[in-house]
């Protein structure tokens, strides 16, 4: 585990919205099934004294905190409110924040990630869909059914795709130490870069599949960074230039960020590039016979 | 959504940047109102939403004499496949030195990011490739209001002073206005004193609402319809439309009909929640692009209810022909439903994808 373990005391924010309540209670599940801790608090303003799945709400982050031993906080709350409650958070002292809200405006997740940043708290996403380490705990919404406790970290700019992946090397028996979602917008908090460097200083983590996608060069710069073993996979050698590929950071532009300069290049530093998801799991085992 | 020359330079001659005197005309019988106050040399550019505008005859020089009839001949111009609706009449400057300046986000730092350079007057990207020495960068703190003296003067090194200013002025544009790039290119000295001889805005699709816009006009009609119901759609020139949940598997579907030697001719993200309706919306919007033939419908996901999907795409009852995969709870149902109506589901994205591009061949 990288962020967060099954000691950790998750708070969730928007606890009381139609997604923070559905995920409370499958993150509890989790918890539940591998003794954990799971999420201990929520917050939303004006609905402190609540329940939700039996987890107290509170107003502000700062009392639940008073309350509660907290490490990990996971954000739900809209686009417009999303970039102060990071900084809530980050203000009250949580180390590690999960912010899965999509569609946040750049300059509002440049301001709270700055601010994150200067009071020592990791921000994940946001647009992203969290994090989990198998066996230790869920610190979002991934589907837990698809993983399998083991050695391979797999880091992504994706959601659905990484559950893709998971599955695969599930099903070919490579369980996973932590997938961690770091989310589809062009501003992210950790990177591909701070990711590596956790999994690098994590004894479970032997090897890494990174999944990158269209847009900025953040992939190269992340493994670069590594002596770990590394297989990629680049989403959207098909996408054209100057649009939107779904994910507000997934855009070739100024003839920067396309897919195949992207493979051309992490192949030249070494790192194997899968051509379809499919064959992760047989470069993963390659890569083990080769460094193990 | 980028904003028009005109739109754009509005916005930075009230952050007190200065810009030529200039007009916006719709039709030549406004030309001659203003010609007064343009002076004796006059630029006349096409205000149309592309790139590479002035390589493509979208700008044209004229005077006092020809304004009238060179405007009448850009207005019957098609640039790179749009017509003109809208030109600029501007002053034409008397420049003596161009240079570029532009504000962006920068991913790896997750900071805004300056550039200047005094090689101005060329393509920036050809100065970053060939002479990435004469291009000075500065990350800038997004928690600052204003960029501090010594970035500027890193920043200006020995061009003329009056440039400061302006760099810290468009700074704020950059910010106030939820910009992705605010960019004067060329920049120019004259006679009379620095101006932006030209000027893009990118303003951030997400806060379009809070800057006032009502409408993202980069999107087409079938992408407008596709932004009501939560999706995101690119069109493309293939015959195979493409549905999926979330953006890294969708695109990952349509780089695997691109592997198996197929084409895709739309791509469609759902987005969160795959309810009935909004999978009929998708494949309904889909389908009703001319160029598709067949459709993959790609969705996974633990939470996804397949039995929800099938109705949608049986609900949706389009002529051509729907290849499925689905993952997530009530698989067996969502699989009987759809083979009780004749659709085919398939276990894998591959498996799909090489079916739709046997079908579309």
């Amino acid at each position: 585990m990288i962020y967060g373990n099954k000691k950790s005391g998750v708070l969730v924010q928007g606890a009381t919205g139609k997604q923070g309540e559905f995920h409370i209670g499958l993150m509890n599940a989790y918890a539940k099934q591998i003794g954990g801790r799971g999420v201990v608090a929520g917050v939303t303003p004006g609905k402190g004294g609540k329940e939700v799945h039996g987890v107290p709400v509170y107003n502000t982050v700062k009392e639940a905190m008073r309350d509660h031993d907290i490490s990990a906080g996971i954000i739900f709350v809209p686009a417009a409110a999303a970039a102060d409650a990071i900084m809530e958070e980050a203000h009250a002292g949580i180390p590690a924040i999960v912010a899965i809200t999509e569609h946040i405006p750049v300059h509002d997740s440049m301001k709270a990630i700055a601010y994150a940043t200067m009071e020592g708290c990791s921000v994940i996403g946001p647009n992203c869909p969290g994090l989990l380490s198998p066996g230790e705990i869920k610190m979002g919404i991934m589907p837990a059914g698809l993983f399998s406790r083991g050695k391979v970290g797999v880091i992504s700019r994706s959601g659905t795709l990484t559950y893709e992946v998971v599955d695969e090397l599930t099903r070919a028996g490579i369980g996973q130490s932590t997938v961690v979602g770091i989310g589809g917008d062009p501003v992210i908090g950790q990177t591909f870069v701070d990711v590596l460097e956790r999994f690098g200083n994590d004894p479970q983590t032997k090897a890494v599949v990174l999944i990158g996608e269209v847009g900025g060069n953040l992939e190269e710069e992340g493994a670069k960074s590594t002596d770990l073993p590394i297989v990629s996979y680049i989403a959207g050698i098909s996408a054209p230039p100057d649009k939107r590929m779904g994910h507000a950071g997934a855009i070739v532009e100024g003839g920067e960020g396309d897919a195949r300069s992207k493979i051309a290049r992490l192949k030249k530093i070494g790192v194997p590039v899968a051509s379809r998801p499919s064959e992760i799991p047989q470069m993963v085992r390659d890569l083990f016979r080769d460094h193990c | 959504m980028k904003l028009r020359e005109y739109e754009a330079k509005k916005l930075i001659r009230e952050y007190g940047i200065p810009v030529p005197a200039g007009f916006l005309i719709r039709s030549v019988h406004e030309l001659p109102a203003h010609l007064n106050e343009l002076g004796d040399n006059i630029v006349l550019k096409a205000q149309v939403d592309v790139g590479g505008r002035g390589k493509a005859g979208g700008i044209l020089m004229a005077d006092t004499k020809n304004a009238v009839a060179t405007a009448q001949v850009l207005f019957e111009k098609e640039i790179k496949g749009l017509p003109v609706r809208e030109i600029l009449a501007e002053q034409r400057l008397d420049i003596l030195h161009e240079y570029y300046l532009s504000v962006t986000v920068d991913r790896s730092s997750r900071r805004p990011l300056i550039l200047f350079t005094e090689a101005g007057g060329v393509d920036i990207e050809i100065t970053a490739r060939e002479h990435p020495e004469e291009i000075r960068k500065v990350i800038a703190n997004p928690l600052m209001r204003d960029i501090p003296p010594f970035m500027i003067r890193e920043l200006v090194g020995t061009a003329p002073k009056e440039i400061g200013p302006i760099i810290n002025k468009l700074y704020r544009v950059f910010v106030e206005k939820d910009a992705l790039l605010a960019e004067i290119n060329p920049l120019v000295t004259t006679p009379q004193g620095v101006y932006a001889a030209d000027a893009k805005l990118i303003v951030d699709d997400n806060a379009l609402g809070r800057q006032g816009f009502t409408v993202n006009r980069d999107l087409t009609e079938r992408e407008r319809e596709a932004e009501k119901h939560g999706f995101s759609y690119v069109e493309l020139q293939g015959a195979i439309g493409v549905i999926g949940n979330g953006a890294g598997l969708t695109m990952s579907t349509l780089d695997l009909i691109g592997f198996y030697g197929g084409k895709a001719a739309n791509f469609l993200d759902v987005g969160g929640g795959a309810e009935s309706e909004r999978v009929m919306h998708a494949v309904r919007l889909v389908g009703s692009l001319p160029s598709v033939k067949v459709i993959v419908v790609n969705l996974l996901g633990g939470i996804t209810k397949c039995d929800e999907v099938a109705k949608g795409i049986i609900a949706a009852d389009i002529p051509q022909k729907v290849i499925v995969r689905l993952a997530g709870t009530n698989e067996a149902e969502g699989r009987a439903m759809l083979a009780e109506k004749g659709y085919e589901m398939l276990d894998t994205m591959d498996l799909v994808v090489k079916k739709a591009v046997e079908v579309a061949a």
